[in-house]
């Protein structure tokens, strides 16, 4: 008995100190791959998109673990090749951090660019919002939602609001409207204003389709966020389809903007944030904890706050002004109201939809 | 005194020797005709790095997007050509595309000449500071600034407009169309064609003119006959440099154009970066390639490399 019991105890014994010895040879290791780096770059969207993330996550994260956080303003478009490039390559990729369109993160997922988030402690008590559809684990984490609003000159509307998507088309605008130059955001609303239902979506555009070929005739202009708040300053447009946060910067300026949800409703959408695969075991560890902290409640309070975004943590209060605001969804019945396409649809359709739109607007 | 200056000076000879050795034991005679090739081997070096990359586009456009992973499928085929015969919208940005070159290259030609002319021939040396002056400054304030510049003056409410209303007169669309775009490239382009044009004047001998007056010329005839044949090879620099320049313009189209009246430039970029497609992106970019060598090509053949200045083969 004494002999089994000498052998149990030696044999833990053994067990232990292995487990041990192993334990301490891999203390090193383990101490590397969370050594802090100097700073991480984070690639993020400019104007009132980078200040909100600067004073929300960026600088609380640097005085929470003492690492800088550089914003680096490329175009989301930009950054997504060379990201892949570095990949595929085995290079270090250009940033640690991207926050992305979660169309574009998941394109990038697709193509097995990016360091699975599932571990962060932070997901756990998420809305459901925050997992990005049709992909395994979280290869990318959403973080707040955004509508397409329709933006407007109160003085151009004496009479209100427009109610209709339809104003787009109003001869009495030409010349004076703007969309997106890929049809971003009003792709699925133009095929229901055009006559279409839901159900067309992504079977049957054309609806959508005849409806640019309308509005090509009332002469839009076509650009990029930045080009609507220049637009709106220089009085060269009365009213646009983008998205609120950049309404409500311009509103804030001292621009004259209002916006509004028209009867057809307006594209909601989410953006995210995601982590290249390729960058040393530290920086990763810290890149990943970045992504964590933008997910905690004061993080996420202050950063879509600033931004007027309904965010993915469960119930943050909306900014006074916006609340009862159509453009900021918080419960499903204002979700209902509307248009979601889910990304999977969004990643295999944008390109042949770019490609009609473009046809149509460059004739 | 005499003799230590024999000294210094044997010591120079032989120091002078010394080097003469050491310079043959590293560049040996035989080699002294290479030198102007060697020179050339960074320039080569360059070119070569270009048509690596060239090669990698010209891969690139025979391989189709495959949409489930966004990476270019394994298989060469030709369906990125076949897209791009397919939807006329692409024949249509390239038409645009030509004509603006067209138009732009023709117009800064003419308008560049007299200028070039003026500043070569100037005896006012405040004129030509002037000119000079107004030549540069361009070069300073970037095109993407040039661009911002030209929608604060021609805006809606930019100062011709807020002139006009001022007038009492109605507004007019002055910007995001294709002649804004046109304008704004005439505006970029004057100043390369007439760094072009200056060095081809310069060396049209004054004296020629005069004797061209002399011999009962005009000066419409001294122009036509002595003037314009002499500065031609400046002339078609200016005007090929120009032409490809605004061939593959992306900057001006994109600010002034208001995003309807895009150049191929924009179409490629738009392949590249909002579809992420590069075989498409390649297969535009090949096109391009194509078509402004094929032109560039025809218009050497039928001017003569030698309108550059370049000494054609002997015969």
């Amino acid at each position: 008995m004494s002999i089994i019991l000498d052998t149990k105890t030696n044999r833990r014994t053994v067990l232990k100190t292995g487990a041990a010895a192993v334990g301490l040879l891999a203390i090193p290791s383990v101490l590397r791959a969370q050594e802090k780096p100097k700073e991480i770059i984070v690639r993020a969207w400019g104007g009132a998109w980078g200040d909100a993330l600067k004073a929300g996550v960026a600088d609380p994260f640097t005085e929470a673990t003492g690492i800088k956080v550089r914003l680096d303003f490329t175009e989301d478009n930009e950054i997504k090749p060379k990201i892949w490039a570095a990949v595929d390559q085995g290079r270090v990729p250009p940033i640690h951090v991207n926050w992305d369109t979660t169309t574009n993160a998941t394109i990038s997922a697709l193509r097995g660019a990016t360091v699975d988030l599932s571990d962060l402690s932070n997901l756990k008590g998420l809305l459901p919002l925050a997992k990005p559809s049709g992909l395994e684990g979280y290869p990318l984490v959403n973080t707040y939602a955004y509508v397409y609003v329709c933006a407007y000159r109160p003085e151009a509307f004496p009479d209100g609001p427009p109610t209709s998507w339809n104003v787009l088309i109003d001869p009495k605008f030409k010349g004076r409207i703007a969309l997106y130059d890929d049809g971003i955001g009003f792709n699925p609303i133009s095929v229901i204003v055009g006559g279409g239902t839901f159900a067309d979506i992504p079977g049957n555009m054309e609806p959508g389709y005849e409806f640019y070929r309308k509005l090509k005739k009332n002469e839009p202009l076509l650009g990029e966020d930045a080009d609507f708040t220049t637009w709106f300053q220089k009085g060269e447009i009365d009213v646009a389809c983008t998205i609120s946060v950049n309404a409500r910067a311009a509103k804030e300026s001292g621009i004259d903007v209002a916006w509004t949800v028209p009867k057809e409703g307006c594209k909601v959408d989410t953006d995210g944030l995601w982590v290249p695969k390729g960058l040393p075991a530290n920086e990763e560890h810290w890149a990943k904890e970045f992504v964590n902290f933008a997910l905690t409640k004061d993080a996420q309070q202050k950063w879509c706050s600033m931004l007027g975004l309904p965010p993915v943590y469960p119930g943050i209060e909306p900014p006074a002004d916006l609340v009862g605001d159509p453009s900021y969804p918080t419960t499903p019945e204002d979700f209902a109201k509307l248009v979601s396409v889910p990304s999977p649809v969004l990643v295999e359709n944008q390109p042949i939809w770019f490609a009609k739109f473009n046809e149509i607007f460059q004739g | 005194m005499q003799r230590n200056q024999i000294i210094r000076t044997r010591l120079g000879w032989t120091l002078l020797d010394g080097v003469e050795r050491l310079v043959s034991a590293l560049w040996p005679a035989r080699f002294k005709g290479s030198v102007g090739r060697v020179l050339l081997l960074p320039a080569v070096l360059l070119i070569g790095i270009l048509v690596i990359g060239l090669g990698y586009m010209i891969e690139y456009s025979f391989h189709e997007l495959d949409l489930s992973t966004y990476r270019l499928k394994d298989e060469y085929s030709l369906v990125n050509y076949a897209v791009i015969a397919d939807r006329p919208v692409y024949m249509r940005v390239l038409n645009r595309t030509l004509l603006a070159a067209l138009i732009v290259s023709v117009t800064t030609v003419f308008l560049a000449f007299p200028y070039a002319y003026m500043l070569v021939r100037t005896r006012s040396a405040l004129t030509r500071k002037f000119l000079l002056i107004a030549l540069f400054l361009p070069f300073f304030i970037g095109q993407v600034v040039r661009a911002y510049g030209w929608l604060i003056i021609l805006g809606k409410q930019g100062l011709i407009n807020s002139l006009l209303e001022g007038l009492g007169l109605p507004t007019l669309n002055l910007i995001y169309n294709y002649p804004s775009v046109i304008f704004g490239l005439i505006q970029y382009m004057l100043p390369f064609a007439i760094l072009l044009i200056v060095p081809a004047v310069a060396a049209i001998s004054e004296d020629v003119e005069l004797a061209s007056e002399g011999l009962g010329a005009n000066w419409i005839s001294t122009f036509r006959y002595i003037v314009l044949p002499l500065a031609r090879p400046g002339l078609i620099g200016a005007f090929v440099v120009v032409f490809t320049l605004t061939l593959t313009d992306f900057a001006m189209p994109e600010i002034l154009g208001g995003g309807t009246t895009d150049f191929i430039a924009s179409a490629i970029y738009d392949s590249f970066f909002q579809l992420s497609n590069a075989g498409l992106g390649a297969a535009l970019s090949m096109i391009l390639v194509m078509i402004g060598s094929v032109i560039v090509a025809a218009i050497f053949y039928l001017a003569g490399t030698g309108t550059l200045g370049v000494r054609e083969q002997s015969r």
